[in-house]
């Protein structure tokens, strides 16, 4: 090689070169101290640009631009009104009924679960429908284990804001927020991380295990005294199904977004309105490197 | 197909494209940032970029990129207003300034050094902030962002080459790396 170009390095650096490049360019680096200097400061420059822009990223998105993509027109005081998405077709009354009906069953039914906390729901055995909707369609059993799951989701997040400071927690975050949720994966099949969302002012007040499609999730709840934000929760668990962007959903009068990423389910449930919720989950999915 | 049933039909598909965006509008606001330098500019092109995508949203192709499609449609209408402008705003409004935030209060320091990283990104040539907001911080492949701004893949390589280099030395002469190390060090 005769020489290790600007271009080359930057895209060696942004992980463009093929992989003889690459040899070609480590080989190089090897040998130059200089060239490698200059790669550090070039990684450290291209990490407080993205610092430097991640933070819009946790803006509240402005009304008007929610209204703009939804197709509303803006009054000249900003003023509007927001077009909830309207209910899929199939999150219906049926599906809330399974919930309401679910409710009752008893944790016992999920020996995984068993002595691992209270107050856990039988949801799972109604989510996987038992074997009677075996010869459904793959797409409607999705469509329908998802609207479950959100049924499940705005279901356990009112639960936690009717029951007050008598929520049960499974594992509060007195101490160290960090090992209790460590306690709380160990009954997961997945370690699961505790998103920061201080800087919206939402503290992280515990974490439960709860049981959806089956498998045991893990719901992260937060609060705080902004009332236009919290209380809020955000309920992470497995999913076999296939990835999904985030999507905005409002189920039991509470606000929700969802989205599935490499086969983890992630719901952010609130009675934020949109903005906040995207903002949110946006930075969720950021720190959790979910989408 | 029953006319109301079609309605209805339309009626969902445009609610989910509405999703969709609304879910964009984030990264959209981030990437109208860095080309705009202003937030109130910014935002304008955001939601001009929804209205010129919702009416145009049948020209969507599905089973491609929904935010490559939508960074092209902000980039393009960016373009128009350059052009329609003869002079670029040379002092933008300080970036990322935002009114009633606590966090901006309690961090200022280590803002202001992050706000001179936008500033050097203001001070860039258009087409090389544009390569470098889609690769380094919307995370395109050279490959996408050469399709987003329809150039060659060659062309990107060397905007964002020579972007990254006078970021690097703009921040060097203004010692914005070196305050933001002390920042993270002090921390």
């Amino acid at each position: 090689m005769s020489r290790l170009s600007d271009d080359r390095l930057v895209a060696y650096l942004d992980g463009e070169a093929e992989a003889p490049e690459r040899r070609e360019i480590e080989a190089w680096l090897a040998g130059d101290p200089t060239a490698r200097d200059k790669l550090a400061a070039l990684a450290r420059s291209a990490t407080l640009l993205r610092q430097a822009y991640h933070e819009i990223l946790r803006e509240p998105l402005p009304e008007r631009l929610i209204a703009a993509a939804r197709g509303a027109t803006t009054t000249p005081t900003g003023a509007r009104i927001l077009a909830f998405a309207p209910k899929r077709a199939a999150a219906s009354g049926g599906a809330l009924r399974r919930w309401r009906f679910a409710l009752p069953i008893a944790a016992s039914l999920f020996g995984l679960l068993a002595g691992g906390g209270t107050g856990y729901l039988g949801i799972g055995e109604i989510l996987t429908g038992g074997g009677s909707g075996a010869a459904s369609a793959p797409a409607v059993e999705a469509a329908v284990a998802n609207n479950l799951w959100l049924d499940n989701a705005a279901g356990y997040f009112k639960m936690f804001v009717a029951a007050g400071d008598n929520a049960l927690i499974d594992v509060p975050a007195t101490g160290d927020a960090r090992e209790a949720l460590q306690k709380i994966s160990q009954s997961l099949t997945q370690q699961v991380r505790l998103p920061d969302l201080k800087p919206w002012g939402l503290n992280f007040r515990g974490a439960r295990l709860v049981v959806v499609d089956g498998r045991p999730a893990a719901q992260l709840v937060y609060t705080t005294d902004n009332k236009a934000i919290g209380p809020m929760a955000l309920i992470i668990g497995s999913s076999k199904q296939p990835d999904i962007p985030p999507t905005f959903d409002r189920r039991q009068d509470v606000n929700m977004l969802y989205w599935r990423h490499q086969g983890r389910a992630y719901v952010l449930v609130g009675q934020a309105d949109a903005g906040y919720l995207w903002g949110i989950g946006n930075d969720v999915a950021w720190q959790l490197d979910a989408i | 197909m029953e006319p109301a049933a079609l309605a209805a039909e339309e009626d969902a598909i445009a609610s989910r494209f509405s999703d969709q965006l609304i879910a964009m509008l984030p990264r959209l606001r981030r990437f109208a940032r860095g080309l705009a330098g202003s937030i109130v500019e910014a935002d304008d092109l955001v939601q001009a970029a929804s209205e010129r995508a919702l009416a145009r949203r049948h020209q969507f192709q599905e089973g491609t990129r929904f935010d490559s499609w939508m960074f092209r449609i902000v980039q393009t209408i960016w373009i128009d207003q350059m052009r329609a402008r003869t002079v670029r705003k040379e002092e933008a409004e300080l970036p990322g300034d935002r009114v009633g935030s606590d966090e901006a209060m309690r961090r200022v320091e280590a803002r202001l050094a992050l706000g001179e990283v936008r500033r050097a990104v203001d001070r860039l040539p258009p087409d090389q902030r544009a390569a470098l907001l889609l690769v380094t911080v919307e995370g395109l492949s050279y490959r996408e962002a050469a399709e987003v701004v329809q150039v060659p893949v060659g062309t990107i390589m060397s905007r964002l080459a020579r972007a990254r280099m006078a970021l690097q030395a703009q921040l060097e002469a203004g010692a914005g790396i070196g305050r933001s190390r002390n920042d993270v060090e002090a921390q």
